[in-house]
């Protein structure tokens, strides 16, 4: 299915992350079926659709956490490397956060946010530090910066993730399925951070049941289904007039009436 | 039978001497060993194949041949290979090194196992190197949660220490039978013994019981 530009706001941008035709294999099964799509800069692209349609697949695909079979990531106009220290170059310039958080649990929040720019950036303790608070204070967890993750709830800790993340100053901020293995009440916290970075400008790549957030933060939204794209276009098209009965289908086994 | 204790107090200072060495032994071979067990342990997960095949292979050979034929044969087969007058202490710290560090390999494997994927794909995408991710992210957490596999190693190495006897060093245990030899006074000497290395190893696993109590990390 082609992407039209019509209705994309920020299409004017320069396209920062292509997938072109991409295909993902785990042995006999097929992952991804040949996805095609654009993300432009200060976009925020959200990737729907079922559990298991490749969604998650593609955003992991997009730093090279794993390997495609077939087709092209470009990012910032190069193709993704094959070669571990070009990924790594890439890896710096694009922000992750996981479903499951994945601080590391042995430092501090503040440690866990300062240990990118000082590991990988190699930045003198103290300026990472910096960079650390900073970033706390962005998320709204300044007074955090002491504790262990354990002591902290999910949703504090999936944004002590996200200012991991931003401390490395991203280009591109991917986030897979934020607030799945969040408690409803705290999940709120989590979207609320992912909506101010996305009025700063960020480029977003986000893998999300949460329709809302898509549908009033997303410029662009595909919708998945076997591996494939079967429907992409504004929120506004995908949410209130779907052009495919997959999509149609699958926003009303959501509960989802537009 | 009459006992006659006073044989103990006597020998104090050759005792002393012997415990002293017994620690010095316990604690140089710990110190080799933990380093060596989580090289080797790397090595066998991530290195090139027969890197990855020797170590399986020096792990496989150490920990299952008996102590004291390692020690035996430290003695005998180090000074040819290296060249090398050791001293008996020198050749019984390699044979216990060689001995943990293979024992070492297999927990820090474990434990670097235990460590669930998702902690290495977070440190790599922060852009870690392999190399980066397992220093700051997996080894620390895995060293954490091994801890009491450690401490019992360290226990058992402690009381272990007492098998390079044979090769003559003078630990605890050696100067324990070299007394009984020149007294005859067999139950009192072999009671001294076990007092002292109970009365020695027994509050350091409570010490590391108690370090891992406080180094826990809650997930």
């Amino acid at each position: 299915m082609s992407a039209s530009s019509a209705g994309r706001a920020k299409a004017a941008g320069a396209k920062i992350i292509r997938y072109l035709d991409v295909v993902k294999r785990y042995g006999e099964f097929t992952a991804l079926e040949g996805v095609s799509l654009d993300v432009h800069a200060g976009e925020v692209v959200c990737l729907i659709g079922p559990s298991g349609s490749g969604k998650s697949t593609l955003l992991r695909c997009t730093n090279g956490l794993e390997p495609i079979d077939g087709g092209d990531i470009e990012f910032e106009g190069a193709r993704l490397p094959r070669d571990e220290r070009a990924l790594r170059a890439v890896r710096q310039r694009m922000g992750m956060v996981f479903q499951s958080f994945e601080l590391f649990p042995h430092f501090t929040a503040q440690q866990n946010v300062a240990e990118g720019p000082r590991t990988v950036l190699r930045k003198p303790a103290a300026e990472a530090d910096r960079r650390a608070t900073a970033m706390l204070a962005k998320v709204g967890l300044a007074d955090k910066a002491p504790n262990l993750p354990a002591a902290l709830s999910g949703g504090q800790q999936q944004r002590v993730a996200i200012a991991r993340a931003l401390a490395m100053e991203p280009d591109v901020m991917l986030f897979d399925e934020p607030t799945s293995a969040l408690d409803p009440e705290t999940i709120g916290e989590v979207l609320n951070v992912m909506k101010i970075l996305a009025q700063e400008g960020m480029t977003m790549v986000v893998v999300t049941h949460e329709m809302a957030f898509a549908q009033r933060v997303a410029d662009w939204v595909a919708v998945f289904d076997a591996g494939r794209i079967v429907e992409q276009g504004p929120p506004r098209q995908i949410f209130e007039s779907p052009l495919t009965d997959r999509t149609r289908d699958f926003l009303s086994h959501l509960g989802w009436s537009g | 039978m009459t006992l006659d204790w006073s044989v103990v107090w006597k020998h104090r200072d050759a005792l002393m001497a012997g415990t002293a060495t017994t620690f010095l032994l316990t604690i140089a071979t710990m110190a080799i060993a933990v380093p060596c067990g989580i090289v080797v342990a790397v090595l066998r997960l991530y290195a090139w194949r027969p890197v990855r095949a020797l170590a399986t292979g020096y792990v496989e050979l150490f920990r299952n041949l008996p102590l004291i034929l390692v020690v035996y044969w430290a003695f005998y087969v180090l000074p040819i290979l290296t060249g090398l007058g050791l001293s008996p202490l020198a050749t019984g710290l390699a044979a216990l090194s060689l001995n943990v560090s293979a024992y070492n390999a297999e927990t820090f494997r474990a434990g670097i196992n235990s460590i669930r994927r998702g902690q290495v794909e977070a440190a790599m995408a922060l852009g870690m190197t392999r190399a980066q991710a397992l220093r700051r992210v997996i080894v620390p957490q895995a060293l954490r949660r091994i801890l009491p596999v450690l401490a019992s190693t360290w226990v058992s190495l402690f009381k272990d220490t007492s098998l390079v006897s044979v090769i003559a060093v003078t630990e605890l245990a050696y100067v324990s039978m070299q007394v009984r030899a020149q007294t005859f006074r067999v139950l009192e000497m072999l009671t001294a013994m076990a007092v002292l290395y109970w009365l020695l190893g027994y509050p350091q696993a409570k010490l590391v019981d108690w370090m891992q109590r406080r180094m826990k990390v809650t997930e």
